[in-house]
């Protein structure tokens, strides 16, 4: 005999001590794969450029001609970092519905830079997306609207709490 | 209730904190890679300056481009406390000339015409760019600067000259270098436009040193 709990996931009454993880559903297990893609990116991303000197991400957001060249070495420093957490966040589940809110507004910022110098016909060495890797603007607009669809999932179904996550854990 | 919010907060703390740490340990740990000679053809300003500039380019990044004028202008106020060597770095990935255009600049350092070809090419860089072959480009520039034009085409033919451009780019890599235009003032690093914001700053500290 069993009982649904939050998440989806079924609790065996009387095994109550048992991890609620053991009897997950299929959906958690897939919200899990969308957390683990999405923040495996954004750190990757982060750490990208996080390692190499601000100055060059810096030179990379420049080649958009969209921000003061006086706010370039700022936001080289803060976007990693945000990417970071908020990719650490989502992959541990803390505070999972906020940090999936906020990979949604990363990739929306991304489409729209992306698109306006896509729009100007920009000639871009590199995105500056993953550091040294360098994809077209082409590519790298198609992966972010495929991030952004998830992400917006995710901050839709973590209103209430999944297995997998430290929110589940520790509320 | 209460213990595990504060259990929630410290884990937060403790996402936030780590990955600081390791970037600082893995940046602190990380050196870059060996700077290889540069043939005298590439280099300009005194021999004996106190401050280097190394320059990873592309013949056809509009960056490039856009910050020669800067760093002649520099070469010429700090005449005689900086030296410019030039280091090819084509982004073939997505610059399809830019292999053909440095080759072409190698040979014009080898008739000892680096800079002035070197000049045109980034002056001209919208008309042969999106060309499929500007080898009519190069041979005119080649007309312009006087090459010796018999030479010069032998040497366009001359597959071994690819390799040095590809050692250029294997240094610039070992050296963390993946856009352009990166210039290294002694050891510090600048990337695009911020070597026309920061270079001079930069100049003038590493003299005060």
């Amino acid at each position: 005999m069993s009982t649904s709990v939050k998440g989806g996931g079924k609790r065996v009454e009387g095994n109550a001590n048992l991890p609620s993880t053991l009897h997950a559903s299929p959906s958690a297990y897939a919200l899990l794969l969308v957390r683990l893609l999405i923040g495996g990116v954004l750190l990757y991303a982060g750490f990208a450029k996080a390692l190499a000197p601000a100055a060059e991400f810096a030179a990379a957001m420049a080649n958009y001609h969209l921000f003061p060249s006086s706010g370039l070495l700022p936001m080289a420093w803060i976007i990693p970092w945000i990417e970071i957490w908020t990719g650490l966040f989502l992959i541990a589940g803390l505070y999972t519905q906020a940090a999936a809110a906020v990979a949604s507004g990363l990739f929306v910022s991304f489409l729209a830079v992306m698109a306006s110098a896509l729009w100007r016909h920009i000639d871009l060495a590199s995105c500056g997306c993953f550091g040294a890797e360098t994809f077209s603007p082409h590519t790298t607009f198609k992966i972010d609207i495929g991030l952004l669809l998830l992400s917006l999932l995710l901050t839709y179904c973590y209103r209430r709490t999944w297995p997998f996550t430290v929110d589940h854990k520790v509320d | 209730m209460h213990v595990m919010k504060l259990k929630k907060v410290h884990i937060a703390m403790l996402l936030v904190i780590i990955p600081v740490i390791l970037v600082l340990v893995i940046k602190n740990y990380t050196a870059y890679g060996p700077l290889l000679a540069t043939p005298t053809a590439r280099q300009e300003g005194d021999s004996h300056a106190k401050v280097t500039i190394v320059e990873y380019s592309d013949f056809q990044c509009p960056m490039c481009a856009r910050i020669q004028p800067f760093t002649k202008e520099l070469l010429r106020t700090y005449q005689g406390k900086v030296r410019l060597y030039f280091k090819y770095y084509p982004l073939t990935m997505i610059h399809k000339n830019a292999m053909t255009a440095a080759h072409a600049a190698e040979c014009a350092a080898r008739q000892n015409k680096f800079w002035p070809y070197g000049e045109k090419l980034f002056e001209r860089q919208k008309e042969w760019s999106p060309l499929l072959d500007a080898t009519t480009h190069y041979m005119a520039i080649a007309k312009d600067v006087q090459l010796n034009e018999s030479s010069f085409q032998a040497c366009m033919a001359d597959a071994s000259v690819d390799l040095l451009i590809q050692s250029d780019s294997q240094e610039a890599q070992a050296r963390g270098v993946n856009a352009t235009p990166t210039l290294f003032v002694n050891d510090e690093r600048l990337v695009g436009g911020v070597f026309e914001s920061e270079g001079a700053r930069t100049i003038e500290r590493e003299l005060r040193r």
